[in-house]
């Protein structure tokens, strides 16, 4: 069995193709994506608060001092065209013409309409389209100021003292106390993501290798002479299975590895308080835990795709089958994503949403080792129960000789 | 030497298959040297070499590392492994492209490291299937060299082919195959009594007209 597992390592290391996949590409190519990706969000939030917005106010008579404060707002430019607008509709048909990013009506003069015991609407017309979008969370701070200062004044004169105030405006404070510390809060998205990152790439880790080892040998006319060699079957495949193992769990660990490296290295950069402390609160322990979870998974993983690439007649072929299962290996990890999905003893026996739902509770700091220790179980017993399938597939005629 | 014959689809590669342990006949016996080796395939597997046309090496790996590994598998190690190898390499002039991957060998080097491959573990019984078809002449005449020393070492050769002329250089005894069923089984000289010619195409025509082949 030693023979073939060293024999198929000293083939995959020096496979350029398989190289890539498991090693380049999470080393290299993800991180320099994320970055990408990272740098162009950013860059745009940057511009969108950046820009300055024009608008236009039809009845600025209510609101002079409003008028004033957006008027000398660094992020925003009055009208100097020659149109006139008095309407919402003619306002609405401005933002859309790209006449003006803003338009601000003001029905009355809080003021007065406070006197008579109504409340001014002021509204504001523009595009919510776009998903960064700061107009609307500026002018309406300016507006609350405004609003504020008018009810302490109003309250002031009916003889309400200060202290008061508040508790005449909001008699009931509702506030919230949250059990959950920051760890488990950023945890439950961080762990979240993290098996979305993780076991797709274990399965690709495996599926390279396993297409070479299985298909690839029928087409390359080796198979033949070695099953006529006077090693059993079981070795062969165990073999064989070894090097699938160790290249997904490579391309796992690099993958943690790089980005635990690219993480830190971004850290240092650009300071993010919350990541930060999300990320110290994460033990070493943690990471081992995770890389424990991976390595039952990454057996069923390749247990599967050389079962897969065994029947295949031709890599292509091989590569065909691959290609569902690389998409579906995103569902069980949906599964886990849904509301009230829980790892508890029923989710801790389904293949792979376990893993996922269990790397999300170590992230969190809230992980029950009794489920761990059963999902390994659970999943150590599919990865035997899918190698003896591969064993047997090993030694049935008609899928060798297809 | 018994040299395999018939048409395309008669069961020879199955035939030779069966007697190499690939595959596991649905009924009957086979012995090499006394053992039953479907009973026993691991056994049988060390007492049989095995080459055909289509044999591939494995292109990432050394022609020097192709022959060890199976060298290995068959259980040779230390001193012997290389006293085996070496002698193999020297008898089949390999010395120029030892340590060349095999991706990047020529059809001849190749089919000469497939050669080592096979007889690395000095088999009792050499099995044959088509071992030139598709090859050029060169690389033909490298295979016909090895089939004709094993002939002079006396070491048993079963093989199948398309091409008469090659039987009628190598071997001793003739066995036609024709839609599973064994059709003829005796001396070339037999053959062409049976065939009713001298030329062995004819004779072979012939045969399969009188088992209502054609």
């Amino acid at each position: 069995m030693f023979e073939v597992f060293k024999k198929e390592l000293l083939e995959l290391v020096r496979d350029k193709k398989t190289l890539f996949f498991v090693l380049a590409l999470p080393m290299l190519v993800f991180p320099v994506i994320m970055a990408l990706v990272v740098f162009m969000s950013s860059q745009a939030t940057l511009d969108a608060q950046q820009k300055v917005h024009t608008y236009y106010i039809v009845n600025e008579h209510h609101g002079e001092n409003y008028a004033e404060r957006v008027f000398y707002h660094k992020s925003f430019k009055k009208y100097d065209g020659d149109q006139r607008f008095s309407s919402v509709e003619e306002l609405k048909q401005a933002v859309r013409n790209g006449t003006i990013d803003v338009g601000i009506y003001l029905d009355s003069d809080p003021k007065k309409a406070l006197i008579e015991g109504k409340q001014a609407n002021w509204q504001m017309v523009f595009n919510d389209a776009q998903s960064i979008n700061f107009i609307y969370e500026r002018l309406r701070s300016l507006a609350h100021e405004l609003s504020d200062n008018l009810r302490e004044q109003t309250l002031t004169a009916l003889g309400v003292e200060k202290e008061k105030q508040k508790a005449i405006v909001q008699p009931i404070l509702v506030s919230k106390v949250d059990t959950a510390d920051k760890r488990e809060n950023m945890g439950e998205k961080l762990g979240a993501l993290i098996p979305y990152l993780l076991i797709p790439l274990v399965l690709m880790g495996a599926s390279y290798p396993a297409i070479d080892l299985g298909a690839g040998e029928k087409e390359r006319g080796t198979l033949e002479t070695l099953l006529l060699t006077p090693v059993t079957r079981t070795q062969l495949v165990l073999g064989k299975f070894l090097t699938v193992l160790l290249s997904s769990l490579a391309c796992a660990t690099v993958t943690v590895l790089s980005m635990a490296l690219w993480v830190s290295v971004a850290i240092s950069f650009v300071r993010l308080d919350t990541v930060t402390s999300v990320f110290s609160t994460v033990t070493g322990t943690d990471f081992l835990l995770i890389f424990a979870l991976l390595v039952p998974i990454a057996a069923i993983f390749s247990s599967l795709v050389l079962a897969i690439s065994i029947y295949a007649r031709t890599f292509k072929e091989a590569q065909n089958y691959m290609a569902p299962l690389s998409m579906g290996v995103f569902l069980p990890i949906v599964v886990s994503l849904m509301p009230n999905m829980e790892l508890t003893a029923k989710t801790a026996v389904i293949p792979v949403t376990n893993v996922a739902l269990a790397i999300k509770e170590i992230v969190k700091g809230t992980v029950d080792y009794g489920l761990l220790s059963m999902i390994v179980i659970a999943s150590i017993a599919l990865a035997v129960v899918l190698l003896a399938f591969c064993v047997h597939w090993f030694s049935k005629e008609e899928v060798l000789f297809r | 030497m018994l040299g395999l014959l018939g048409p395309n689809g008669a069961g020879k590669t199955t035939t030779l298959r069966m007697l190499s342990t690939a595959l596991k006949p649905d009924s009957g016996q086979i012995h090499i040297n006394g053992q039953d080796v479907v009973a026993k395939p691991l056994i049988g597997r060390q007492s049989i070499g095995f080459l055909s046309g289509s044999t591939g090496l494995y292109g990432r790996l050394s022609a020097k590392e192709n022959i060890e590994y199976f060298a290995r598998l068959h259980g040779l190690r230390g001193r012997a492994l290389k006293t085996r190898c070496d002698e193999l390499f020297e008898v089949l002039d390999m010395g120029s492209f030892l340590n060349k991957r095999a991706e990047h060998l020529s059809t001849g080097m190749k089919q000469k490291a497939n050669i080592a491959r096979a007889v690395v573990h000095q088999p009792d019984v050499v099995v044959l299937d088509e071992p030139t078809t598709g090859l050029d002449i060169m690389t033909t005449q490298t295979v016909i060299n090895f089939i004709r020393e094993l002939k002079n070492k006396g070491t048993p050769v079963i093989f199948s082919t398309h091409h008469l002329d090659e039987v009628a250089l190598l071997c001793d005894r003739v066995c036609v195959i024709d839609r599973g069923v064994s059709c003829f089984d005796d001396s070339v000289e037999n053959f062409k009594v049976k065939g009713q010619s001298q030329e062995l195409n004819q004779a072979f025509l012939n045969l399969l007209q009188g088992v209502g082949h054609v």
